[in-house]
């Protein structure tokens, strides 16, 4: 081989091995990033498994002072408790109940309010939205013994009704609708009111139809939100019949004392119906969530 | 009878007045352009005609009946909009029968007549599909489907081919002919192709600013127009226009100086014409090229630009008058530099006064 060639291959040689070498160490990086990711992810979900294998527990493997990361004696007992000893039927048809008739209710006046604000002409109108707007400032449990007095005065306290109407306030519904129902193209609207469309046909075989999916997201994350909702269920309602999931499971713990394995499955039970229905819609549910993040910010 | 009048109709904005005292009748049968410039008011106006703008002052009748506060459904009119707005969650069939299922008629009177008019426009192939799947061609003859099927005294059009590309629109404009011809019912078109206008109206109603330029058919707005922006609109190649100054007028004809020391007598409609400066209009196949030295010459100039469009060749020939658009025959072999004469046929000549009306 000549002395230029011997050259050539030489560095041909060298620029391989030095190729490889970055790869490698790409390689590594690469590695590290995703055993950090993963260490990370483990970390997270770590509390979520525990809670949910300590629901299969006996109580005494769970005050052990010993970590198992899989019961010894795995068991359906607490769950056979919680489902066979409590009144969990009534507070899951309860749950379903309010939460239902929050996110119809929500989302038909909202969709109504927001149709009136972008489309009609009326006096006050640029009033109404902006109090709308307003109502941003005021957190609603500010409000709270406001509603529980006008629940007293109705005679609506420890009752669904009670529980349904003050989440009905949501301006965030409406304002998004308003939106969207904005950029709706005027020509769609002329055209129908040229075919002799009134507006409530407008609404509902136009713009709903439309915006078929802002609905879909805005019912399963109102949906969700009264579903998962604590204090105020807790605070107008005093009587195990008309509660609901969240409040029902604090009485178990009150009722059958500190049973960690019990009280946990009763709130595995209580998450499970929105975990599946976040599961099944988790994609309208984001779309929902940053509809909502994008106005408030 | 008259199928639309509109009657003094003046239309402001706040203090902006986009329509002002405008009279305007419409022949039944005909099919008539509202022809302008962005802005002049042509869509505002027929969106008067359909009840979708309130009418500050003024009337509008249908058939002699007047449908100034009568809302667009009981005007007995239908509209095809720029931008066809089918409904995009329906499918053809319902987007074409939505103004019957409105009105409450059976299912069996509307699937008849959403087929027959789907059988005229051969849209049946598509009634199960919705508007996204259809090509632009399609989605127009559904949204002229939409409107047929109201069954109007008077059609609609706001400019329902801008969103076509240019061999769609000529095969949609012979569509739209023969759909007028085939129904006979009165259409009124808005659109700011002159072309268009042209093509399809008996009638074109020119606009400016909110006023009406001119009426007349479309040889009249060609031939003899009223002003120097009727005059400039209407023509592809667009009309030359050049400073002369009038000598003085006999028999109906001004004596005019051209730029660069000839003179003409183009004929003139008024007897007193003023003498002094005006504008002379010449379209660009009434200039005819001869030699440069030859006497009967109005201009002597020097090609700039030579376009070859195969029937007909542009040139743009620069002379005393400025550049000139020249449209001469397809086979013309000119090229950029060439000294030219321009003849100018006297008798298709426009003389404007300063304000821009015909003399």
């Amino acid at each position: 081989m000549s002395a230029s060639a011997e050259t050539g291959a030489g560095t041909v040689a060298a620029l391989r091995s030095r190729r490889l070498s970055r790869l490698r160490r790409l390689d590594l990086i690469g590695l590290v990033i995703t055993l950090t990711t993963v260490a990370a992810a483990v970390l997270w979900a770590f509390p979520l498994y525990w809670g949910l294998v300590t629901t299969f527990k006996r109580e005494y493997e769970v005050v052990r002072p010993v970590v198992q990361l899989w019961p010894e004696h795995f068991t359906f007992e607490n769950y056979l408790h919680v489902l066979l000893q409590t009144k969990i039927g009534i507070w899951y048809l309860n749950s379903l109940i309010t939460s239902s008739a929050v996110a119809v209710i929500v989302v038909g006046m909202a969709a109504g309010a927001g149709y009136a604000i972008s489309q009609l002409n009326f006096p006050g109108r640029r009033l109404f939205w902006w109090m709308i707007l307003a109502s941003f400032m005021v957190p609603i449990p500010a409000l709270t013994v406001n509603h529980f007095i006008l629940m007293s005065q109705f005679h609506w306290v420890n009752s669904l009704p009670g529980v349904i109407a003050p989440q009905l306030i949501a301006p965030v519904t409406v304002i998004i609708y308003k939106q969207f129902f904005d950029s709706v193209p005027k020509d769609f609207r002329e055209a129908a009111v040229i075919d002799g469309a009134n507006d409530f046909q407008l609404l509902f075989r136009i713009y709903l139809p439309m915006n078929w999916g802002i609905t879909t997201a805005l019912a399963i994350i109102t949906f969700i939100g009264a579903w998962n909702l604590f204090l105020w269920p807790f605070i107008v309602v005093n009587t195990e019949e008309k509660m609901n999931i969240t409040v029902g499971i604090t009485q178990v713990h009150d009722a059958f004392g500190v049973s960690y394995a019990r009280d946990l499955a009763t709130a595995m039970l209580a998450a499970l119906p929105v975990a599946v229905v976040y599961l099944i819609f988790q994609r309208r549910v984001t779309q929902a969530i940053m509809l909502s993040a994008g106005i408030k910010g | 009878m008259h199928s639309v009048e509109l009657r003094h109709v003046t239309k402001r904005y706040g203090a902006v007045q986009a329509i002002g005292d405008l009279s305007l009748t419409v022949e039944k049968g005909s099919f008539t352009a509202l022809l302008g410039p962005s802005g002049c008011g042509k869509s505002t106006l027929l969106r008067m005609i359909a009840g979708l703008e309130e009418i500050t002052e003024g009337q509008c009748f249908i058939d002699d009946v007047d449908v100034t506060d009568v809302p667009p459904a009981k005007r007995r009119i239908a509209m095809v909009f720029q931008s066809y707005a089918l409904y995009p969650h329906m499918t053809v069939r319902q987007n074409i029968a939505f103004s019957l299922s409105i009105a409450g008629a059976s299912r069996k009177e509307q699937n008849e007549k959403t087929t027959t008019v789907a059988r005229m426009l051969q849209l049946e192939p598509l009634l199960d599909r919705r508007p996204a799947q259809l090509s632009g061609g399609q989605r127009q003859r559904v949204a002229i489907g939409r409107a047929l099927v109201r069954e109007p005294q008077v059609f609609l059009f706001d400019e329902p081919l801008s969103n076509l590309d240019a061999m769609l629109r000529v095969q949609m404009r012979l569509e739209l002919a023969k759909l007028h011809q085939d129904l006979g019912t009165t259409m009124i078109y808005v659109t700011h192709d002159q072309t268009e206008a042209m093509t399809l109206a008996d009638r074109i109603v020119v606009l400016d600013k909110g006023r009406i330029s001119q009426v007349g058919t479309p040889l009249d707005l060609y031939n003899a127009p009223a002003n120097k922006f009727v005059a400039s609109f209407i023509g592809s190649p667009g009309m030359n226009f050049f400073g002369v100054e009038v000598k003085g007028v006999a028999d109906r004809r001004a004596h005019v100086e051209l730029p660069g020391g000839r003179s003409a007598d183009i004929p003139v409609h008024s007897a007193d014409v003023a003498a002094g400066p005006a504008e002379l209009g010449v379209r660009p196949e009434h200039l005819t090229l001869v030699a440069a030295d030859d006497p009967s010459a109005a201009f002597k100039g020097t090609v700039a630009i030579v376009e070859h469009l195969g029937n007909s060749t542009i040139l743009y020939v620069d002379t005393p008058a400025g550049q000139l658009i020249v449209e001469g025959e397809g086979n013309l072999s000119l090229k950029s530099g060439a000294a030219v004469g321009l003849a100018l046929e006297t008798s298709r000549a426009h003389l404007f006064d300063a304000d821009g009306a015909v003399a």
